[in-house]
Parts: C-alpha cells; sequence; structure tokens
C-alpha cells in the first residue's frame, strides 16, 4: 500500500472490540466476507489512509496489565495497553523495557496514545537497541487473531522457551499482516541506577562511526551510540559507581579527543529527544529510517546528504535517519547495501513504504502471508507481492 | 517398548534404497555417503540414546551446494531428511527413521568472515559453539550463547533448537545472537535471511528458522551477533539446607535489581557426580547455586556484596567465591559437563521443561514428591535464574520396564511444568521426547498453524517430518503431502 | 546406555569389562569434538562415540569384524583425548585395546597388511633389530619414490638422516647418584627409542643422578609392550610385559625401588596399566606393584624439585604435550612447570591437546591421515614461533621433527642442560642471535 498523510478513520468504519473473543468473532466475519481490515494499535504510528468500505481495526480496546512479577522479569499485558501505563508500572519496581521503544507523535504530528501491542507489530526500539537487542528480543510470548479468525497462543511467560515455532518473535514486525495482537508477555529488566553521556564535539560522520566501534568493543556496555550535526554521544548505565567507572574508562580510550560530560538529568534528556527524533520533529521533509552495516554508515550519509537534507546515526552507525527530499529511488539507490523504510512521507509522491524484497525470500513471505491470513485481509497492499 | 512410537517406515522406500544411494553417488562426492549398514548404525541416535533406528543412508556434504544437491536428490525421490548436527540433542532430533536419509553438517567447518568493527561473525555451521568463540579470543570478543554441550555441539544445531546456556540469562539465547542465514530448503533451493544489519523490514522469518528443529530448512551458514569479553568474571557458590530455600534465593536475587550472568543449581546427587570428574571442589550441600558476576575487579565486588545480603537472609550454609580463573574454570567445567557425568551414575533421561522462577520452590518440592511415588531417583541441575529445569530421571535400561517408567514420570513431570505456567522444553527442543505432550501445552489451533507454517516452508513434509508435533496430529500432513507434486 | 550381552558372554572377562565400559557411556558426544580424526575426518565413525557404537555392535553379536569396522577402529590413534574430555569416565583405551585384540584374533587382513604388521611386530620392539632395519632403510630412502605403498614410503620418510651408535648406557647395571642418594630408580631404557636416538637416555640418567638418584638398568628389561599391544597382538605384548615384570620384581626384591622412571610417554601409558593388564593372571600382583612404581620422568623430578637451573639459555620453548603424557597419563602440567623453573619461555600451541599424529606405529599404518595431522601439528607449533620444540615422547619428536626445520628435543635434553649438562647437539646454532623477549613481542 502507498503510505499517504496521517488521518484517522471515520467513525463509521472503525472498530474496536473490547475483548479478545469479540475481536475474533469480527476477524472470523470479515474473513467470511473477505472485507479487508486496516489493523492499528494507538494509532500514533502510521494511520493508514482508508481504502473503499473497509474497517479500521484496532487493539486499543483490549487494555490492562495481566501480570506481573518483578522476579520473574516478566510482563503480561493486553495489546491495547498504553505504552507509559507499563513503564510506570515496571518504574516503580525498578524496572523498564529495556528496548527504549520510540514515541512516533512528535515527529509524525500524530495523537493518540502509543498502545504496547502497536509496539510489538512494528518492533519499535530505540538507541539501546545496539546494546540491549530489539523489542522482539524481548517478546516471550503472544495471543493473536488469524486471519481466519482463530485465536493463537504461542510461547508463554517463561524466559526460555522452544516449544513449537517461535511466533511471537515473527509476529513482531510483522505490522498486522499475519495476526492481529490481543495480549504479549515481555521480558522486563532491572532499570538502570544510573546514566551519564559522552558528548564528542567537532566530529564527522566517519569519525562518529571509527569511535562507535572502538567504544562498543570495550567491555563497558555502551548503550547508546548516535550522531547529529557534528557531535557523536556515548551513553553508560549501571550503579552509580560502575557508570563511574565506565566513564573514566572510555575517556582514558579516547584521551585525544575533548569530551562533555552529560550528567543524569541533561542524559536522560538528550536520549530521550534521539530516541523521539526531535530534531526532525519540526520539519516537513520524509523522514527514511535506513540499516546500515555500520561501516558503510559514512558513505550512505554522503550519499543522502547529496540529494537534500539532513541525516543522524544511532545504533552505533547501523541506523541512519534521513530528513530530506531526495525521492524514493534516489534515498534506496544511496541506501545500497542496507534497507530503507519510510517512516514520514512528508511532501514525497506517494513512495512503497518497505523496500522490495529478494526474490526467494519474498515467495516465502507470501507463502508465510498466506498461512496465517489467506484470504488476504490484513493490511492488504501493505507490503508488495 | 517406550511409548514413543515413529511412523512406520515407508517400505517402498527402503526398497529403493540401491537406487537413491545410487543417485545421491551420482552427484556427490564418494566419501560424502555412508550407506553400509554396518556403518549407517552409528547415525542411528544423538545423545537420547532411549530410541534408535539406523537410517537408509548417510550423507557427509563439504559445501552448501552440496547440501542443496543432496536435499534436491532426496525431494525428487520423495524420500524423508533428517538433518542433523553434532548429535548431541537430548530430545532426539536427530533421530533418523528407517526410511530416511539423514544429512549431517558437521564437515561445513570453515570461518568465513570475520568483522570486529561491525561485530559479526559468519561461519559454516558445523562449527562447534566453543570454535567460534575461540577464533574470536584474540579479537577480545565471544560468540554468547553457551549451550553445556558447546564444546562438540555445532552451530546448526544450535540455530535448529534455539539453544541457550547458562549465561543466556544475560546475554539471550540463540535466536537473540543470530544475525542471518544461508539455508538450504527441502526442495533443495538455498535462500539467505538477513545479514549483518541490525534491523531489516519484512517479515522476520530469520525468528522461524530458529528452533524450527530442522523441519523447515537445512542452515549451512551463520552471521552472528559477537559480543566484547568482559573485563573478568566471577562465580560463587551458596550452599543451602533445601531445594526450596535456594529457589527462593533465585527469586530474591533477580528482584533485587542486580542481573548476574548466571544463576545455576545444582543438587547433592549431580554435584557428587559432577566432583569425581571435575574437581572443582563444590560444597556438600543438598542445594547449590552458582552464581556469576562480570565487570571489573571493583564491579565485581559491589555485586557480589550485593548478592551475599540477599542471600544472607536465607542463611546459606555456604557462601564462597571462587577464588581465581583456575577454579572458576573448574566450576564452570563441572557445570557444563554435569549430564555427562551423571552417566557415572547409571542411565537417565533429561527434561528441559520451564516454569516461572518464582514457582521454582514448588516445582522441586513436587518434583521430589513425584519421584518418590514412581520409585526412581531423580537428580536437578539447572538454570535457575530464568527457571528451565533440567530433572534427570535415573533408571537402569537394562532392566526391563524401566525406561517406561522413567518415561511416565517425566511425563508427570513436564506436565507438572505446564501447569505452573511454564512449558515443555527450553532450550533443548521438541523432538521425539515431549512431542506427544505437546496437546498439554497447545491448543489444536495453536498447533494447527505451526503445522500449517512447516507446510508453507516444506509441501512434501519430508523434512524431520515425525518430530515436534505428536504423529496423530500430523498424519493428514505426512500423508496428504506424500501424495503432493 | 542400554547393552545387550547374554550372561554367556559376560563370564568373559574382558567382555564383562567392556560391558561395564559401554553402560557408562550416554552417548553424549562431547569425545568427538576433541578426537583428531572426527576433526580431519569430519564422519561420527571416525570418532569415540563412532567407534564405540561399532564395537559395541561387533562384541555384542560376536561378530565376525566386517571390513568397515576394522577400518574405523584402525583409524583410531589410542591418542585418549577422549578419555580427557568424558565427563561419565568411559576407559576407552581399555574397550579399544579389547575390540583390537578381539580383531586380531577374529578377522583375516589382506596379505600385505598382514606382512607389514608381522613385520613392524617383529623389528620396533627389539633395538637391535631396529638398528639394522634402520641402516638398510637409509640405503633405501633415496629410492622411496619408486615404492607403490604409501605405508612403505611413510616408513623410508621417517628414517633419520644420522643413527647415533649403540649407547653403553643401556646396558644392565647399576649407576650411583652423584651425591647423597634420595631415591633408588630403575629406567625403562625403551626399545625404538634406544636406536633413534641415545641422548634422551643420557640426559636422563645424568639428570637423575645430578637430583640424587641410583639409576637401576634392569637386566633383561626389554620393550614394554606397547607398539604390539596397539596392534592388538596380545599374546606378544604380555609376553613382552611379563618379561619386564619379572625383571623389575628381582629388582624390587633386590634392593628395593621408588620408582619405574619412563621418558617416553608412550611406554608409561602402558607400563602403568600393567595391573589391569595382567588382573587374571599369577602376575597380577607383582604386575600391580610395578604399574604402581611407574612414573613419566617429570612426575619423579617435580618430586625431587629441580636444582640450580640456571645453565641454559632463556630459550621459548614451544612444549607439545604428548598425547600418551596428557591424556594416556593425565600428566600436564609437570613438564610445563619443570621447563618454566629451569628459566625457558614456556609457550603452547593451539588445539594442544590434539595428537600430531605419531601414535606409536599409526604414522606408519595410516599415513594419509597421520601427515594431515603432522601438518596441523607444525603449522600451530611454527604459529607461536618458538625456538624449539620439546616433548616428552620419542614418537612425537620423529613425526614433528619431519616436519619443521625448528629443533626438536626431549623435555629431559633441556632440563639436563639447564642443571648443569651439555647444552643439546640438535640444538645447533639455534637463539641467542634473537632474544626471546623481542619474539615475544613479534609474535
Amino acid at each position: 500500500m502507498l503510505l499517504k498523510t496521517c488521518d484517522g478513520g471515520n467513525a463509521s468504519n472503525f472498530t474496536a472490540p473490547g475483548d479478545e473473543s469479540e475481536l475474533a468473532a469480527f476477524v472470523e466475519e470479515s474473513y467470511a466476507r473477505r472485507r479487508a481490515l486496516h489493523i492499528a494499535g494507538g494509532g500514533t504510528r502510521v494511520r493508514w489512509a482508508e481504502v473503499g468500505g473497509d474497517f479500521l481495526l484496532t487493539a486499543r480496546g483490549l487494555g490492562g496489565i495481566v501480570t506481573y512479577e518483578p522476579g520473574e522479569l516478566t510482563l503480561i499485558a493486553r495489546a491495547g495497553t498504553p505504552v507509559e501505563e507499563i513503564e510506570q508500572t515496571l518504574a516503580a519496581q525498578g524496572q523498564a523495557l529495556a528496548f527504549e521503544p520510540m514515541d512516533h507523535r512528535l515527529l509524525l504530528g500524530s495523537s493518540g496514545t502509543p498502545t504496547i501491542g502497536g509496539v510489538v507489530s512494528a518492533n519499535v526500539c530505540g538507541p539501546r537497541r545496539v546494546q540491549a537487542g530489539a523489542c522482539r528480543d524481548y517478546i516471550l510470548g503472544v495471543r493473536f487473531v488469524d486471519g481466519k479468525g482463530r485465536i493463537i497462543k504461542n510461547g508463554g511467560r517463561v524466559m526460555k522457551n522452544v516449544t513449537g515455532l517461535n511466533l511471537g518473535r515473527l509476529l513482531c514486525g510483522s505490522y498486522g499482516t499475519l495476526g492481529i495482537l490481543s495480549e504479549v508477555a515481555l521480558k522486563t529488566l532491572p532499570m538502570a541506577e544510573s546514566q551519564q553521556t559522552l558528548a564528542f564535539g567537532g566530529v564527522s560522520a566517519a569519525e562518529a562511526v571509527e569511535l562507535f566501534s572502538a567504544a562498543l568493543r570495550t567491555p563497558f556496555e555502551v548503550s547508546g551510540a548516535a550522531f547529529r550535526g557534528a557531535t557523536a554521544w556515548l551513553r553508560v548505565e549501571g550503579f552509580s559507581r560502575q557508570v563511574e567507572y565506565r566513564r573514566e574508562r572510555l575517556i582514558t580510550l579516547f584521551r585525544d579527543r575533548k569530551i562533555d560530560i552529560y550528567g543524569e538529568e541533561e542524559s536522560r534528556s538528550l536520549w530521550r529527544g534521539l530516541r523521539d527524533l526531535h530534531h526532525f520533529a519540526g520539519t516537513s521533509d520524509a523522514v527514511w529510517r535506513i540499516f546500515v552495516k555500520p561501516t558503510d554508515a559514512p558513505a550512505v550519509v554522503a550519499a543522502l546528504q547529496a540529494l537534500g537534507g539532513d541525516a543522524s546515526l544511532d545504533w552505533g552507525g547501523g541506523l541512519i535517519w534521513y530528513c530530506g527530499s531526495g525521492d524514493a529511488v534516489s534515498v534506496r539507490k544511496a541506501a545500497e547495501g542496507g534497507q530503507a523504510t519510510l517512516v514520514r512521507g512528508g511532501a514525497l509522491p506517494a513512495s512503497p513504504i518497505f523496500p522490495p524484497e529478494p526474490k526467494g525470500i519474498a515467495y516465502l513471505s507470501a507463502a508465510l502471508r498466506k498461512t496465517f491470513d489467506p484470504a488476504g485481509i490484513f493490511n492488504p497492499g501493505l507490503v508488495d507481492g | 517398548m517406550s511409548t514413543i512410537a515413529m511412523p512406520t517406515p515407508d517400505e517402498a522406500i527402503i526398497a529403493r534404497k540401491s537406487e537413491i544411494v545410487a543417485a545421491l553417488a551420482a552427484a556427490l562426492p564418494a566419501e560424502t555417503i555412508v550407506s553400509d549398514p554396518e556403518e549407517t548404525r552409528a547415525y542411528e541416535c544423538d545423545a537420547l540414546t532411549a530410541y534408535r533406528c539406523p537410517p537408509l543412508a548417510v550423507v557427509l556434504p563439504r559445501t552448501t551446494e552440496e547440501v542443496a544437491t543432496a536435499m534436491r536428490i532426496c525431494h525428487g525421490l520423495r524420500v524423508p531428511v533428517i538433518p542433523r548436527g553434532a548429535g548431541t540433542s537430548l530430545a532426539g532430533g536427530a533421530l533418523p527413521t528407517a526410511d530416511s536419509v539423514v544429512i549431517g553438517t558437521m564437515r561445513l567447518r570453515e570461518f568465513l568472515e570475520i568483522d570486529t568493527a561491525n561485530r559479526y561473525i559468519r561461519v559454516q555451521t558445523g562449527v562447534t559453539n566453543l570454535s567460534v568463540s575461540a577464533e574470536l579470543e584474540s579479537e577480545g570478543f565471544f560468540y554468547a550463547p553457551d549451550p553445556s554441550s558447546q564444546l562438540a555441539c555445532t552451530i546448526a544445531g544450535n540455530i535448529g533448537m534455539n539453544s541457550g546456556g547458562a549465561h543466556c540469562l544475560k546475554y539471550g539465547v540463540t535466536a537473540n545472537n543470530l544475525l542471518g542465514v544461508r539455508m538450504v530448503l527441502a526442495t533443495g533451493e538455498i535462500v539467505e535471511l538477513g545479514g549483518p544489519l541490525l534491523g531489516a523490514s519484512g517479515l522476520d522469518i530469520l525468528s522461524l528458522i530458529c528452533g524450527s528443529e530442522g523441519q523447515l530448512a537445512i542452515v549451512t551458514e551463520a552471521t552472528l551477533r559477537i559480543v566484547p569479553k568482559p573485563e573478568g568474571a566471577r562465580p560463587m557458590l551458596i550452599g543451602f539446607d533445601s531445594a526450596e530455600t535456594a529457589g527462593e534465593c533465585v527469586a530474591r536475587i533477580i528482584r533485587s535489581g542486580v542481573l548476574p550472568v548466571a544463576i545455576e543449581y545444582m543438587d547433592d546427587v549431580c554435584l557428587r557426580a559432577v566432583e569425581a570428574f571435575s574437581k572443582a571442589g563444590y560444597p556438600d550441600c543438598p542445594a547449590v547455586l552458582i552464581v556469576e558476576v562480570e565487570g571489573s575487579d571493583q564491579e565485581i565486588a559491589d555485586q557480589i556484596e550485593r548478592i551475599r545480603a540477599v542471600a544472607a537472609e536465607l542463611h546459606p550454609i555456604e557462601f564462597r567465591c571462587s577464588r581465581n580463573a583456575d577454579e572458576s574454570q573448574a566450576i564452570w567445567k563441572g557445570r557444563k559437563s554435569a549430564f555427562g557425568a551423571m552417566g557415572r551414575l547409571g542411565d537417565y533421561l533429561c527434561l528441559d521443561g520451564t516454569v516461572p522462577v518464582s514457582k521454582l520452590p514448588y516445582a522441586l518440592k513436587r518434583i521430589g514428591e513425584l519421584s518418590k511415588k514412581a520409585g526412581l531417583e531423580v537428580a536437578n541441575v539447572f538454570h535457575a535464574g530464568d527457571g528451565n529445569m533440567h530433572p534427570l530421571i535415573l533408571f537402569n535400561a537394562n532392566r526391563p520396564g524401566d525406561l517406561e517408567r522413567a518415561e511416565a514420570l517425566g511425563n508427570d513431570i513436564l506436565r507438572l511444568c505446564v501447569d505452573l505456567g511454564g512449558c515443555l522444553s527450553g532450550e533443548h527442543g521438541v523432538g521425539v521426547e515431549k512431542r506427544d505432550l505437546m496437546p498439554t501445552q497447545f491448543a489444536p489451533d495453536d498447533m494447527a498453524i505451526q503445522m500449517e507454517i512447516k507446510g508453507a516452508f516444506d509441501r512434501a513434509w519430508l523434512l524431520n517430518p515425525a518430530k515436534v508435533f505428536p504423529l496423530e496430529a500430523s498424519r493428514p500432513h505426512r500423508e496428504g503431502a506424500a501424495t503432493c507434486s | 546406555m542400554q547393552t545387550n550381552f547374554t550372561e554367556d558372554q559376560l563370564a568373559d572377562p574382558a567382555t564383562r569389562r567392556s560391558n561395564e565400559i559401554l553402560r557408562s557411556c550416554v552417548h553424549c558426544g562431547f569425545c568427538t569434538a576433541t578426537c583428531p580424526t572426527y576433526k580431519v575426518l569430519g564422519d561420527e565413525l571416525d570418532s569415540p562415540r563412532g567407534r564405540i557404537y561399532l564395537m559395541k555392535d561387533m562384541l555384542e553379536n560376536s561378530k565376525v569384524p566386517d571390513e568397515k569396522t576394522v577400518k574405523h577402529i584402525d583409524r583410531c590413534l589410542s591418542c585418549l583425548s577422549c578419555m580427557t574430555t568424558c565427563p561419565s569416565g568411559v576407559h576407552y583405551m581399555h574397550l579399544v585395546d579389547h575390540a583390537r585384540e578381539y580383531i586380531e584374533q577374529n578377522y583375516k587382513r589382506r596379505w600385505d597388511e598382514r606382512a607389514l604388521r608381522w613385520l613392524l611386530a617383529r623389528i620396533l620392539p627389539y633395538p637391535g633389530r631396529f638398528r639394522v632395519a634402520l641402516l638398510g632403510a637409509k640405503l633405501a630412502k633415496p629410492f622411496r619414490k619408486l615404492l607403490p605403498d604409501a605405508r612403505l614410503r611413510a616408513m623410508l620418510e621417517m628414517v633419520p638422516a644420522r643413527l647415533p651408535a649403540p649407547s653403553p648406557s643401556d646396558h644392565p647395571q647399576t649407576i650411583p647418584a652423584e651425591n647423597d642418594r634420595v631415591k633408588r630408580v630403575a629406567l625403562l631404557t625403551g626399545c625404538a627409542q634406544r636406536a633413534l636416538n641415545t641422548d634422551i637416555n643420557d640426559a636422563t640418567i645424568r639428570l637423575l643422578r645430578r637430583h640424587g638418584c641410583e639409576v637401576v638398568i634392569a637386566k633383561g628389561i626389554g620393550c614394554c609392550g606397547a607398539l604390539t599391544h596397539h596392534m592388538g597382538k596380545t599374546r606378544e605384548s604380555h609376553q613382552m610385559a611379563a618379561i619386564n615384570v619379572r625383571a623389575l620384581t628381582a629388582e624390587i626384591d633386590a634392593g628395593g625401588l621408588d620408582a619405574v622412571v619412563i621418558n617416553t610417554s608412550g611406554c608409561g601409558t602402558t607400563v602403568k596399566d600393567y595391573g589391569h593388564m595382567f588382573r587374571n593372571d599369577a602376575l597380577a600382583e607383582d604386575a600391580g606393584r610395578v604399574a604402581a612404581l611407574a612414573k613419566d620422568i617429570t612426575e619423579v623430578l617435580s618430586d625431587l624439585g629441580l636444582k640450580d637451573a640456571s645453565h641454559a639459555e632463556p630459550l621459548r620453548v614451544a612444549y607439545h604435550a604428548a598425547c600418551s603424557l596428557q591424556h594416556g597419563q593425565q600428566v600436564r602440567s609437570a613438564p610445563k612447570d619443570l621447563l618454566k623453573a629451569a628459566g625457558f619461555v614456556v609457550v603452547e600451541p593451539r588445539d594442544s591437546h590434539i595428537c600430531c599424529g605419531s601414535a606409536g606405529t599409526y604414522n606408519l599404518l595410516q599415513p594419509a591421515i597421520s601427515v594431515e595431522l603432522k601438518a596441523r601439528k607444525v603449522a600451530t607449533l611454527e604459529a607461536i614461533r618458538p625456538q624449539v620444540i620439546c616433548t616428552g615422547n620419542i614418537g612425537c619428536m620423529m613425526q614433528i621433527g619431519s616436519g619443521t626445520g625448528i629443533p626438536v628435543v626431549h623435555t629431559v635434553e633441556l632440563l639436563d642442560w639447564a642443571t648443569g649438562g651439555p647444552r643439546p647437539s640438535s640444538l645447533g646454532q639455534v637463539a641467542s642471535a634473537e632474544s626471546p623477549r623481542a619474539q615475544l613481542v613479534s609474535a
């Protein structure tokens, strides 16, 4: 499907079932009628343009934390539970979602409330992904409704589980094309007691990536490695004494450079801004998320900048955010070897959101979609093929 | 006779053995094929020896292309294929049937690329888990998942079973450390998934492959995430007078906000067997936790103090830290050899059920009761930090009826795990061992969709067809597929 | 794992022992990882676990061994790396010894194979015959390319360029300690080693005397039996072993012995197992006593402690652990500790637990695998840039020496030098040119 500007579903074809069986019944009926559905969570990320008489189906009506066991690092929540509610509940026990999900609202100018189901469906991660893993790495189990309206359970609430195929990880990042999540079980982690950030001014993208590679091969568990303008940042977290130790070791490692240190508060607000792309929030150009091999990042950034606009780096160079006027074909060409996804359409003419899949994989993906959603009613056209 | 059945082998396929072997021999180097009945016997089982059956033939390719050739031929002739790594599965994942061809990955042993700037290594999957870390040693990196059989098990098998290990409490299991694969589908088609990138659009098929027990594809190359080695690591041994107290200590440590890299549990039966092999100087207590922390000397000391304080509330009868690297090595060598060392006491069935950590004390108590009722001793050694239990049911394989009693007790224990909110298998895989218990954890639809996925990858149901799903449930798929073109 | 022997079969002590061993195996597969032939060939049949299966099948069914089974068991080096690795304590050595004996008795090898084995069994254990054979072989060596058989070529390849004259040290005698006598020890002078290299025994004797040992060369002492034992020729090997048991028992009874010193670790493994070998024999008790006294030279020296070890140059020494020492006898740190105490910089190659491919007569009977293992071993040794390679077994010395230009010496030669003996002649002009420290840095 082609991305257009964000807009809400109109009331006549908007459905938000209040429980799982209602959700299943609605999908079952849609399956029988071959009625295409647009699947959404809180509607903060991308609100799909309406097509014909189809429905916008959201799980935001399924709310609430089912169980939370801090001693087991486990939280189970219904898919419509607001991310904020989860984060607050965890914080009260000194825990957090380690993958640090991004909040898209400011960047996209959207309203609404991000839900955990939406986060999981899109595998939304933040800067800590480089050290702690993606959202996908924290999925312990899911419940979802497939394209025939069957309620499916997979995984569970324990941290290690290899019983049967891992559908939770597969559903994560499938953008609702395989099923609509009704419940997710997540692994939580203790929240770092303290954090600080080392800022390196006056560096190029190439220098930043070199710096990141050097920092990320140390044992100091650098949990953020981002670059914007001419500044590179490294975040260290842990117990207070640990943070000081790690900071000092990194300062020694980069003793030839001038380093500014951000304390607790300043560091937190910096990384929130980097996570949510505050720096591109006020602009109107298209925003692209581009995965590359970190050492390829400097060349890709240069190519993107040549198209007009600006780029920032995260994940030690493995993630490029590009905000600019380059057209889709040129951006994808500049990102060759990587993968470019359109996150905000901006002034671009309608363009495919995702890069085309290689042939061998496209065939498997299609077979999988057909397995989960034989009638092709979930977010049809979102992914080519 | 064991209660676990395998499908009746297809006599028509067995009758065509010479044709099948000839087709393989015509396309592959002679030394890749093992077909003499004297020789195929060595491939009749993996590390679960209770179930055995020699395959029709064994193919040991050296390249992805040779794997593809073998798969294409078997697919063309409609011969089931059993993938095999190092044959260390405790779940019978590599158990053949008489009408099947085993394809082993043990000769795929090349290290293809190390990229420390982008933090990955690319290998052929027949390399052993431990050799990957050995290869990275001089670079200051390691490959984190560390199944206890890491000395011998291969990356192919690790991917097949989504293997865990002691240190996955901090570093995650195979799925969390796998970036990409090159693999061969049942038809012989070669497909590449993922790669060095930290993200990808499109469906995460890789996550399906990891842990698919060789039912979707044979993975021949893998791109693995590599992690910097910690500055130091130090295990401590905490001894308790009861299993329940040790179990309670685990939950309290985790709740305290310290996240050790590993929390392992061993009971006295196990400790004695392991001590005989490793001479690590384990305390002689009913229940011992091995808790390991990492970092600089100061970081380690700080964490030990926090853990000591938590443990002290439960009055351990022993608390001591490893004094040096040799001692730490001995402690881990012992722990990782625990299953093997138990062989000193007799035959055993090794279970792999997981329970929520808070349920550990209760689970241990119930297992003790079930063991007494069944009249079979059960030793416990497991990854406590994530509730992944490994009850070892001791029996005498040479005494008729013993295996069946052990199986029955095993089933009771696994049902208990599921009832407590856990699962049948935390890291070994379902294989044949837990296959028939799947309905205790999955409703029919939960299982149906998984079988449909298998069918999407392997329409003819030729790859490891009799595993994971109860034969009754998979029969329509297997038989329906046999006639498909 | 489960076994299927009948009561009748279990009445045979050898089968009973094999059953015990098989029962303790849990088929975990750890042994595959450290098996040299599995590393080279990648077929489980060429791993301990695969061989255990083949042996189990053969013994359980009292089968006439088939060609394939024999092939895979013949390929076993008996390096016993698997025994070091095995957590459940499977005594692979006794099992494979039994299987070899069973094969020797129940399998008819091809004529050329039989002839070759017959020849080896009749020459190698006898220093006199071996010396004559070596001289003949030296003459033939230039023509080895003309030979059609790889095994025969391998034999000629192994013939050293320089052959020593017989050493007077090997004659039966009692050599007094240099100062106050601390111990009285018997030295096993070996068989093949005596013909190939006389420096080792000479250095051993000097070293022992310097450390207060009276050294006895027992009358009648000969080959320990290992060479024939590994070919499954139990009758011959037991005969030879019995001679030694009697000779050493006589010395024990005469003047008492504190140790039977062995400087060829391949022999050490066998002598230490004499008790098992004769467990059902009238000699059981004597054999047990001899076995209990058997010590590798480095074990004895560790006990005594090195004296005034300040005479050698501090060379960078690569220590190659002979399998018979590290796996067969589980002697691992003693040689390295002694070398360090003697002032050498000791380095070890990667995969130090893997065999060099010598393994008694293995390099002659399985030249292809042996050559591959040699190449791997030499590559890992050369990678650590030593000035000299040292090891505790003549077989390894010959094997590695034939693949590298770096001098290879016996551990005792370096220890003898360090404590006041002569500089090993094979060292030549090595070293001194570059300081070990500089090499360390460049490596």
